[in-house]
């Protein structure tokens, strides 16, 4: 399952990218793609703003067919607090353009990638594909002076044999 | 993966349904082939020629109506063996978007264009008597209507337009690129000799007007206009509950796997068993998606390979390395 989560986000993550080069954010002094998987960074109480920030909550398994297949819960929370410039009166437009962003990463054609292993030093192609459904939206919620939503996705893999 | 580097046979798993349209020469009764072999593992954007993107479909079911019966002896009677009474298959579906050739699949018989009337045209249901048409002239393309500078200025950015030959007295299927409506008599259609772009699948959206042509926005079904064929302006389709003509065309669905198999159905024959019909979906409040929804019998042909006659083709290509 850990390389289906990987490859989801590594999915996740150039895809973004690609559609918004100029969302980056700074993680413990290097800059780099406005995407992370809390599981992956330091425990903290701290949530980036202007960034999505994956959780990997549920999942289940089906053990019927040849390969177990897997479903996972992906959270993926975000939030803006608007351009001080602004005076924070744009934090709706930013966040309707996160929205628009994640709109086009995890729905553009394939919704699926080959399943890697990052395990070592160099990734390794696996067999079978990674794919998700269409991305759901929850409702913006105001914290503060901040405007933060979380969507989901669900993204299914099969367990290949000896895959941990 | 195991050790063979084989991966176990899963059951597909897909998210939708491509339609491909290709059509039926119905003067001497050929479908258009589709052969898997060669061309199964197509981009789903870029079909193979002739065949023609429907786009996504929704609701798509297959029923086999095949019957198989007993053959049975003796006394008490034993089944000895089965033999098929009846042969029959339908197929339905939800189109997702509105286009010519979908609403012309679906309506059940001949779908028409609502021509741009005359000046004083008396009112009918499927439009009134047509404008005089617009010749075309030498230079025009599948995509480039050359009409001179003078007849270019009779149109606008954004017009539809219909693109056929008179109606001269023929008799037996008329449109051009696709049979479009048969015509029993000259006289049923009123000798009109607009009735072949009234009925034609020939159609297409003016996107620019330059140098006295008219460009659209896609290909035209027929190809590069013929001799003798004129332009009228439409202002819409238009179908009808009854009516005597069953379109009919080549079907192909495909189903691809997230595996990275796909799954093709290829109905040679199809015609439309009921007539024009929408699905209603909610969205929110009153918010409805009206669909267009088909039920299609297949109809016969014969395998060249064996000389089996059957009424459409299943095929799988597993994904690279799956167990078989």
């Amino acid at each position: 399952m850990q390389n289906a989560k990987d490859t989801f986000y590594v999915s996740l993550r150039d895809r973004l990218s690609a559609v918004n080069p100029a969302r980056t954010m700074v993680l413990r002094g290097v800059t780099r793609p406005g995407v992370l998987v809390e599981e992956n960074e330091l425990a903290s109480a701290y949530q980036p703003v202007d960034a999505f920030c994956l959780r990997w909550t549920g999942s289940r398994v089906d053990m019927r067919g040849a390969l177990p297949l897997v479903a996972m819960h992906c959270e993926i929370r975000y939030g803006s607090d608007g351009n001080a410039g602004n005076g924070g009166m744009d934090r709706g437009r930013l966040l309707a353009a996160m929205d628009a962003e994640l709109v086009a990463a995890v729905g553009a054609a394939p919704q699926s990638a080959a399943k890697m292993s990052y395990a070592g030093a160099t990734p390794v192609a696996l067999g079978t594909r990674v794919f998700w459904g269409d991305v759901a939206f929850g409702a913006a919620t105001v914290n503060g002076e901040r405007l933060e939503r979380v969507a989901t996705v669900e993204v299914f893999c099969y367990q290949e044999a000896g895959e941990l | 993966m195991s050790g063979s580097g084989l991966v176990g046979a899963v059951a597909p798993v897909t998210r939708r349904v491509r339609a491909y349209f290709a059509p039926v020469d119905r003067v001497v009764g050929v479908p258009a082939v589709f052969d898997p072999a060669q061309m199964g593992t197509f981009a789903l954007d870029t079909p193979p020629a002739p065949w023609v993107d429907l786009g996504w479909c929704s609701a798509f079911a297959r029923k086999s109506l095949t019957e198989v019966g007993a053959l049975r002896t003796g006394a008490p009677a034993v089944a000895q063996s089965q033999i098929r009474t009846e042969v029959e298959a339908t197929v339905s579906l939800e189109f997702e978007s509105w286009g010519k050739l979908q609403i012309a699949l679906t309506a059940g018989s001949q779908q028409m264009n609502l021509l741009v009337t005359a000046n004083g045209a008396a009112a009918n249901g499927s439009g009134g008597a047509a404008a005089a048409p617009i010749p075309l002239i030498a230079g025009s393309t599948a995509t480039s209507l050359t009409v001179g500078a003078a007849a270019a200025s009779q149109f606008s950015v954004g017009d539809l337009v219909v693109v056929d030959v008179d109606y001269a007295g023929q008799v037996g299927f008329v449109g051009s690129g696709v049979s479009a409506a048969y015509v029993s008599s000259a006289t049923t259609v009123g000798n009109d000799v607009n009735y072949v772009r009234r009925v034609s699948l020939n159609v297409g959206r003016v996107v620019a007007i330059a140098d006295g042509s008219l460009q659209l926005g896609g290909a035209l079904l027929a190809g590069v206009p013929a001799t003798g064929m004129q332009v009228s302006r439409l202002a819409g389709f238009v179908d009808r509950e009854g009516g005597g003509f069953f379109q009919e065309w080549s079907g192909l669905f495909v189903m691809d796997g997230e595996q990275g198999d796909r799954m093709l159905y290829f109905y040679p024959r199809l015609q439309a068993m009921q007539g024009a019909a929408e699905s209603l979906e909610a969205l929110a409040g009153p918010l409805e998606r009206v669909k267009l929804a088909g039920v299609f019998r297949a109809l016969p042909v014969k395998d060249a390979n064996d000389g089996e006659t059957v009424l459409c083709f299943r095929s799988y290509l597993p994904g690279a390395m799956r167990a078989v």
